[in-house]
């Protein structure tokens, strides 16, 4: 401690040092500077500079071609917050975000417990349950499309005639069993860097007193991996909450078909920028959307992502 | 010496002043301007017969060359992001249901005053179909080919229920259908949950999907095509586990559909063993159906509208047209232009067909609303006049 103290107290008794010392700050803060201006330049350009153009437009009848006359205001948010189909598609989508979040973070943790353990074949299993997760979704979408069809393998095996990506009433819960499974490898991934750093010594106290695996799972792994359920439910629930392939693929197209089930959301602003060519009410709806989500980010920080006192 | 010299300096400024006389009358004579012509991708075949009709403009046009763009996957969408940016091709493929709305948008050149300009005789187009491409007086656009809707019958499946021929009116394609059924066929007619189908219906019943939507000549045309539907007499592609319905007449899973003349390329090439026929749409009160057509229209923002007219009116002319039609691929929009390749039977619906859009900016909202709601009369959960009330309302764009 001393010696620190004389050190510092050294300093000023070396003319040129200060100065030496601060240039050399500034040269890092330079760097730093400079390489972090590259990426917040791209980012500035495709999405800062889109999401104020994106508000600006969501005032005006904007068409293909730009602005249509001069009047400017509220409307095109007025047309979207009235709008049933709007109030479908975010029924739509909060009725599949409730159901697909859970699953995805239900199947990926007992996916990653499963892997934790030092079975034969583990690298094996680690690869084919994240292999989902990296095929493209347009191509499994497809593929489930000719399985989950009227007689598609699925039917032939449990004897309907279902078709379940072309009937309202099940399209929804088959595109959440779809990505269930796309997904949680993924979930998988996060949950397994999440459960090898829980020290050792937590699991050998349990061991000491006798605690079932039972208990141990609920009482010990379970709350210890809170910053990764934050982490999953932020991230896979945005992700949810921007789905979009797979219900423009089902639906051919951003009709919404059938009855609307697969109209969500961002199917709805597309379908008002590029079908109906009504840029601002597809810009006011973004904007709104964008408030939901961020609004819902915040919620969960202030829930699920609450620091517990010290 | 210097004699020698300055008739050597004297022969090189010849020969440099006539390679430059001869350069500068080159370039006189073979300016050429050069325009794009873009549309979306129908298959290997088509993509190349339309080269092959460029390539023949381009060999009779001196001062005008074409080039070909195939826009291959979301042409509306590549299209809108095309007129944003003001670098449109100059003269493209519009669909008949997004005219009224890219007209409305400002990005369709009006053709009126090269009509008039260069006498072109439009009179030679179905009326009806180059009415699918008018707003007013005002044309946009001329057909380059056109489908109706016709009956198509698997006949082998037929002439096991003893059925001699194929379906004219609605009782017969009942009564068919209920033969068919009683011969092991599940669902005798494929029909989809979609307004471009039912909409020749609507006709057939003397109803209309321009002006009064929910009248009663309407309520019953959907209460009949939705009732083949319920009572299994019909069910949708979706339930027979097939893409289409044409997939589903290859396939035997159903005798009888309502398809256009781009059934025909997808049986030979798909299904070559199966034989089926084609016959004139059914008829209801009336003879009815939709026109499903596309032009060629040209760019606002082209920067060579008279070259971009050039080619268009060729291309639609008809020679152009002749060539076009030379493979039998499509069906010619021009009453001086014969139909081949067993088209004749869409023909017949020329003068009554409806163009499908209507002309219509608000259109592809309807449309939306057409296919959503059908599924929702279908399945039970709307009654045909909170549809055709729905549709009437996103048709004023309301």
């Amino acid at each position: 401690m001393m010696a620190s103290t004389s050190a510092t107290e050294a300093v000023p008794s070396r003319p040129g040092f200060r100065s030496t010392m601060l240039g050399a700050r500034l040269r890092e803060a330079g760097w730093g500077y400079g390489f972090v201006l590259a990426p917040i330049g791209v980012f500035g350009l495709f999405f800062i500079y889109p999401f104020i153009y994106a508000i600006y437009i969501s005032f005006y009848h904007w068409g293909i071609l730009g602005k249509q006359g001069s009047a400017h205001g509220t409307f095109n948010y007025s047309n979207v917050l009235h709008d049933p189909i709007f109030h479908t598609a975010l029924r739509n989508i909060a009725e599949y975000t409730f159901a697909v979040v859970p699953l995805e973070l239900a199947l990926g943790l007992s996916l990653a417990l499963l892997i934790n353990q030092k079975i034969r074949g583990r690298n094996f299993f680690r690869s084919s349950f994240y292999f989902p997760s990296i095929a493209s979704s347009v191509a499994i979408t497809t593929i489930a499309l000719y399985i989950f069809n009227a007689q598609g393998l699925f039917n032939q095996i449990i004897g309907s005639n279902r078709a379940w990506f072309a009937d309202a009433s099940t399209v929804g819960w088959s595109i959440v069993g779809l990505n269930t499974w796309t997904t949680s490898g993924t979930v998988m991934i996060f949950y397994l860097a999440a459960l090898q750093s829980i020290p050792d010594d937590v699991y050998e106290a349990a061991a000491v007193d006798a605690t079932s695996a039972w208990r141990t799972f609920w009482r010990i792994t379970f709350p210890l991996l809170k910053p990764a359920h934050f982490f999953c439910i932020v991230v896979f629930g945005i992700g949810a909450l921007k789905l979009f392939d797979q219900a423009f693929i089902v639906a051919n197209g951003a009709s919404g078909a059938p009855n609307y089930a697969t109209m969500v959301p961002i199917i709805y602003i597309y379908n008002e920028a590029f079908g109906n060519s009504d840029f601002g009410v597809a810009a006011a709806a973004g904007v709104i959307y964008f408030v939901i989500i961020f609004a819902l980010t915040i919620v969960m920080r202030l829930t699920v992502g609450r620091q517990e006192p010290a | 010496m210097t004699k020698r010299l300055a008739m050597v300096l004297g022969l090189i400024v010849l020969v440099g002043a006539l390679v430059a006389a001869s350069a500068q009358a080159g370039h006189k004579t073979h300016k050429v301007t050069n325009v794009v012509v873009a549309g979306w991708s129908s298959g290997g075949d088509e993509d190349n017969l339309l080269q092959q009709v460029i390539n023949v403009f381009n060999q009779t046009h001196s001062s005008v060359h074409a080039t070909l763009q195939i826009i291959n996957t979301n042409y509306s969408q590549a299209m809108t992001a095309r007129f944003a940016a003001h670098n449109p091709p100059d003269v493209f493929y519009v669909d008949s249901s997004v005219i009224g709305q890219w007209q409305k948008q400002g990005v369709i050149q009006s053709l009126n005053g090269f009509i008039n300009k260069s006498h072109y005789n439009t009179k030679k187009f179905y009326p009806k179909l180059l009415g699918a491409f008018k707003h007013g007086k005002t044309v946009y656009g001329f057909p380059k080919d056109w489908s109706p809707l016709a009956t198509e019958v698997n006949n082998s499946m037929f002439a096991k229920a003893g059925l001699h021929a194929a379906p004219k009116t609605w009782a017969q394609l009942k009564s068919d259908a209920k033969a068919l059924q009683q011969h092991g066929v599940a669902h005798p007619i494929c029909l989809s949950a979609d307004w471009a189908r039912m909409g020749a219906f609507l006709y057939q019943n003397r109803g209309s999907l321009t002006k009064h939507l929910t009248s009663q000549a309407n309520v019953r045309a959907v209460n009949f095509y939705v009732g083949l539907l319920k009572s299994g007499l019909a069910a949708q592609p979706s339930t027979l586990g097939v893409g289409w319905c044409g997939e589903a007449l290859g396939k035997a899973k159903s005798a009888i559909i309502f398809e256009g003349n781009w059934v025909l390329p997808y049986m030979k090439s798909t299904f070559p063993n199966v034989h089926y026929g084609v016959t004139p749409m059914v008829k209801g009160k009336a003879q009815g159906n939709l026109a499903f057509t596309v032009s060629y229209s040209m760019a606002k923002d082209s920067q060579n509208k008279q070259a971009a007219w050039t080619l268009l009116s060729w291309l639609t002319s008809k020679k152009g047209q002749t060539i076009w039609m030379s493979k039998g691929l499509s069906l010619p929009s021009r009453s001086d232009v014969k139909a081949i390749g067993g088209r004749a039977p869409f023909l017949k619906a020329a003068p009554f067909a409806r163009g499908w859009g209507f002309g219509n900016p608000n259109f592809n909202n309807a449309y939306t609303v057409m296919g959503n709601d059908l599924t929702a009369v279908i399945s039970g959960s709307k009654t045909t006049q909170q549809m055709l009330s729905d549709v009437a309302k996103a048709l004023k764009g309301q």
